[in-house]
């Protein structure tokens, strides 16, 4: 959550490495609209890339461009850094911080006035940047070192002087400040990383990359005027472009994109989205799959399609509470539209809770809001509107829901809100997380025509292989009228009858004669010796019915 | 020319701050006969000369200009605008209370709309000459369920706005600090637990700091609830294994429940928990409090249901029994001061006054945990006579929880969700030595707006008579330490 607030402003000032943070805060609101993160990030990038070659330029006396393509190198290890969402664009921000003191450092023909900019600057970039700030102090020494020579013994102990006094500036600044971090944490940057940085070895690496890259250039003899000079620049394009993109697709964790792309589909209600996904691909981990079952579910195809797709079990329609800010996300939407919402508001207030870096989330706010006006609690409701009036992507919605909160006819005419409504208990029990299915059982027997409730309760069923109360429950569905039985509850109800002591010959008319058939098939499939023979084969068959479920997916 | 520019932006800029710090001046008002709608609510409300200003604002109003004329005796007054909020000067403000001890002052509040005035019906706010502690100490926690984020331990000035940080969880990783504890708000005896891997109980006496593991084989669990002896020779716990669940109704959210529970008093030179059978038997046995004379263990106590299905039966009642301090014995006998049978109700964090004359509590419904309760309310039992009423004018349709006596008596505070029903907010209040309150005012923050965008809820408010000490390296390495002393239980 970003808030166009002075408080807010003036808190992360407050702290080391504050500003950078803001800064880097206000960009992420962006990553809302995916191509616009994109481009905020690539053009990151490449001022990045541009500063770290204009340095090297300059310290090489505007010679040795042939090395232009190393100044490539940190970007690409940011870029790969990035590419883990635990990671903040503190650290790309901060970066090019850095360096552009480093091109005012440049700047200062004079050493005594270099000496002063050192002495300020580098506490100052401490409390604005971070505990990547002694890379600011390892250039400059270096510049010294590499650029403009000629130190004299009492240069290098006034050199040594100043870096003992900037490097001591985390332990200062917490003493004075009062700051309540570990130490260590101050050092590599509370808020590099959703994480406290227990290891920061990845991190060490792009920053000492920073200097590496524009200093190594001092070091490699210039190759523009030999006669292989061509050779050897593609060589380097080649290794530099292929390491760089081989370490960004090393470091993308596509699978966690996926779920991150189901998840965002869920959260904008575009169900069809998520089924068009899944028909390129099954999803096949339990946060995924969640997400295509409530589409299945939305777009009322659940009975009939949900076990086309791969499915893992209960935890993929219901996963249990974990305490982590990914898992109460995703399950809240669920329990959200099946009617559950004190569930879903304390899903969301959990999620939120657990965010390590102790941000807020503009998304669980707005879930909450909702909620909390739903629950005719409009004084917290009105709090979380305020504040989301405040947020650059929420702010129209937040108001426009303000205007409303005492009006229960306006609120009425949100269809959503309203269904909801009409599903909130007024008999109080208290959730189970391990007997959901009596949860749903409750919900279904509060308001027999939730159709959602029901659809879930039968999946429930289906997916634990219960097929007797399955068999039990299937009648609770009355209510909701459907034209024709779905088809996988039509397998589930062939498979249950089979198994009973009258067999198939009971089987009533209700089962339609394709599934019938189906199933005849299956059964003598099952019983067969090829069956033993090409069981993958005989799974592919009979892949899109519950059948395959029950017997095969464990 | 160039000085001559210099010279004119100068005057400009000068001129510009004159004129900018003056009020408007009003030269007509239409005055109504309402009261100003103020946030927070300090109509009327009974305040200590030291204070820190009653900032305030207007709500469900537009207006452009706020002004307020503050009268004390002898034509003494302060007058202030701002155009969102007041914010009175803090120098002229303690001057003026000083100034009205035993008085009241009276607060006229007109507000600009459209370009003409509207003042409100005057009111007065009481300035009483009790004095109050230094300070407050609270712990801020975001008012969720199992799952915590950012919280800590801190310390409010109550003479101005200044709130600093005595330890929060980021100091150490993970962490959960709760169940802070002072004797008699004396900050020099100390308790405090932490949660998490390195969990320990703090405890603090002078300069003298330990850690201590709680849980031995002999209690059901670490200890939780604690209570100085007022010699600061032992404190008085509770031991709990609580569980949490959660309602589907809109009109609740959390129960908190006791599966079992048992109240130890630790000795603090002996390292030794001691107890009786009869504050460990089946039933629960919770929240101790110790007598100002340190004679008597008021608790809590309730008999022991099914949780899942009878949650709502267990209802506690207050009791209390001897204690010895000299040889750190119980009595043998419980008597009960209000009983759950009797009232049909159930009471948690009894709290004595510390001149020995009322014993404050909170009653609700049911069970033990009362800050999700939203009928909970603050009684007060009267220790002379042994009737009890419901403190009706510090009560509200929302939550009053927990709760705090000042070291001289005359203020409580006590925790609150009035104001939106979810977070909880702090109010004082005033009480004369015949139990008469007078009408409590919130926690006064620098900006009225202050509570607005605060996501966090006041927990477990104690008064301190000073600011507390601690050595912030010191508990970390102690709590990071495995050198922590193992209390023992004396069977």
């Amino acid at each position: 959550m970003f808030l166009f607030t002075k408080s807010y402003f003036y808190d992360f000032l407050s702290r080391p490495g504050g500003l950078t943070d803001y800064l880097s805060t206000f960009l992420m609101q962006f990553y809302f609209i995916s191509w616009a993160g994109a481009m905020i990030i690539a053009l990151l990038l490449i001022l990045l890339q541009y500063q770290v070659f204009a340095i090297s330029f300059t310290i090489n006396n505007y010679h040795k461009t042939d090395y232009f393509l190393i100044s490539f190198i940190p970007s690409f290890l940011i870029w790969g850094l990035l590419c883990n969402e635990n990671i903040s664009l503190n650290i790309l921000i901060t970066s090019i911080i850095i360096l552009f003191f480093v091109q005012l450092y440049l700047i200062l023909k004079k050493r005594t006035i270099r000496c002063i900019f050192f002495l300020f600057v580098s506490p100052f970039l401490f409390w604005i940047a971070g505990g990547e700030f002694w890379i600011f102090n390892l250039i400059c020494i270096a510049i010294e070192l590499f650029y403009y020579k000629h130190l004299k013994k009492t240069d290098y102990f006034v050199i040594a002087i100043l870096m003992v006094i900037t490097t001591s500036s985390p332990i200062i600044f917490s003493w004075f400040a009062k700051l309540q971090y570990p130490l260590n944490r101050l050092w590599w940057g509370p808020w590099y990383s959703r994480y406290p940085i227990i290891s920061p070895t990845v991190f060490l690496l792009s920053w000492l990359c920073l200097p590496f890259s524009i200093f190594i250039t001092i070091l490699l003899p210039e190759i523009s005027k030999r006669r292989n000079s061509i050779i050897l620049k593609s060589l380097l394009f080649v290794i530099i472009f292929s390491a760089g993109i081989f370490l960004v697709i090393f470091s993308s964790d596509w699978k966690k994109e996926k779920i991150m792309a189901y998840d965002y589909y869920a959260r904008n209600e575009k169900w069809d989205k998520i089924i068009e996904l899944a028909n390129k691909k099954d999803p096949d981990d339990p946060l995924s799959v969640t997400c295509l079952n409530l589409a299945l579910a939305k777009t009322g195809v659940m009975g009939d399609a949900m076990f086309r797709y791969f499915q893992n079990g209960v935890e993929g329609l219901l996963p249990t509470f974990q305490r982590d800010f990914i898992t109460p996300f995703v399950a809240g939407e669920v329990y959200y539209h099946l009617g559950f919402l004190n569930t879903s508001l304390r899903y969301n207030f959990e999620a939120m809770e657990a965010i390590p870096d102790h941000k807020k989330s503009v998304r669980a706010m707005k879930r909450m809001a909702e909620v909390n006006l739903l629950n005719e609690e409009y004084n917290v409701s009105e709090k979380y509107l305020k504040l989301l009036s405040k947020t650059l992507f929420y702010r129209e919605w937040a108001k426009h829901t303000l205007s409303i909160i005492n009006n229960p006819k306006a609120i009425s005419e949100n269809t959503e809100w309203e269904k909801l409504k009409k599903y909130q208990f007024t008999e109080d029990f208290l959730f189970s997380e391990q007997e959901k299915d009596q949860m749903l059982g409750l919900s279904l027997l509060h308001c027999p025509t939730n159709k959602m409730v029901y659809e879930y309760l039968m999946a429930y069923m289906l997916l634990s292989r219960d097929l007797k109360h399955f068999y039990e429950y299937y009648p609770l569905g009355k209510e909701i009228h459907y034209k024709k039985i779905p088809s996988h509850y039509q397998e589930a109800l062939i498979l249950y009858w089979s198994i009973q002591p009258q067999g198939l010959d009971s089987i009533p008319k209700m089962i339609d004669a394709p599934i019938k058939q189906k199933f005849i098939q299956f059964v003598n499939d099952y019983s067969s010796e090829e069956y033993k023979t090409k069981k993958k084969l005989f799974q592919k068959k009979y892949s899109q019915t519950y059948w395959n479920y029950y017997y095969f997916i464990k | 020319m160039k000085i001559q520019n210099i010279i004119s932006w100068l005057v400009f800029l000068i001129f510009f701050a004159i004129f900018s710090g003056c009020r408007e001046k009003i030269d007509k008002r239409n005055s109504v006969n309402l009261l100003p709608p103020i946030y927070p609510d300090y109509i009327e409300v009974t305040i200590p000369s030291s204070i820190a200003p009653l900032n305030f604002s207007i709500r469900n109003e537009n207006f452009e200009l706020i002004d307020v004329l503050v009268q004390g005796k002898e034509h003494k007054s302060l007058h202030v605008q701002g155009k969102s909020n007041i914010q009175f000067p803090i120098k002229k403000w303690k001057k003026l209370l000083s100034e009205n001890k035993d008085s009241s002052l009276q607060f006229i509040v007109s507000i600009k709309q459209n370009g003409n005035w509207k003042t409100f019906k005057p009111f007065n706010i009481y300035i009483n000459s009790d004095s109050i502690d230094y300070g407050l100490v609270y712990r801020l926690i975001a008012p969720g369920y199992e799952v915590y984020s950012k919280m800590g331990i801190y310390e409010r000035n109550l003479s101005n706005f200044d709130q600093r940080p005595i330890v929060e969880n980021t100091l150490i990783t993970g962490s959960c600090l709760n169940c802070h504890a002072f004797n008699q708000n004396n900050p020099s005896f100390m308790s405090l637990h932490v949660r998490g891997n390195n969990g320990a109980t703090m405890l603090k006496i002078n300069n003298n700091m330990q850690m201590f593991i709680t849980k031995t084989d002999s209690t059901i669990s670490s200890c939780v609830y604690p209570y100085w002896h007022p010699s600061g020779n032992y404190i008085a716990y509770s031991v709990n294994i609580t569980n949490q669940a959660f309602h589907v109704v809109k009109d609740e959210r959390v129960e908190v429940v006791d599966k079992a529970s048992d109240i130890v008093v630790y000795d603090v030179k002996s390292n030794k928990l001691i107890s009786t059978e009869l504050l460990k038997t089946d039933d629960l046995e919770t929240f101790p409090a110790f007598s100002p004379d340190g004679r008597t263990l008021y608790f809590c106590i309730a008999k022991k249901m099914d949780l899942q299905n009878d949650y709502k039966k267990v209802k506690y009642s207050l009791c209390k029994i001897s204690f010895d301090p000299s040889i750190g014995k119980f009595g043998n006998q419980i008597d009960t001061l209000v009983s759950a049978n009797n009232t049909g109700k159930s009471v948690s964090f009894p709290r004595p006054s510390f001149d020995g004359k009322f014993l404050m509590f909170t009653l609700s419904d049911y069970g033990n945990f009362s800050i999700w309760h939203k009928e909970a309310d603050l009684y007060l039992f009267n220790l002379s006579n042994g009737t009890f009423r419901a403190i009706d004018l510090v009560n509200s349709e929302n939550t009053e929880s927990y709760h705090d006596w000042s070291s001289n008596s005359r203020w409580f505070v006590f925790s609150s969700r009035r104001d939106d029903g979810l977070y909880t907010r702090l109010y004082i209040s005033h009480i004369d030595q015949n139990g008469n309150v007078a009408k409590p005012f919130m926690l006064p923050q620098k900006k009225a707006d202050f509570y607005d965008n605060f996501l966090f809820s006041y927990n477990v408010p104690e008064f301190t008579k000073k600011s507390i000490k601690l050595n912030l390296m010191e508990f970390k390495n102690k709590i990071m330490s495995d050198e922590k002393k193992q209390m023992q239980f004396e069977k």
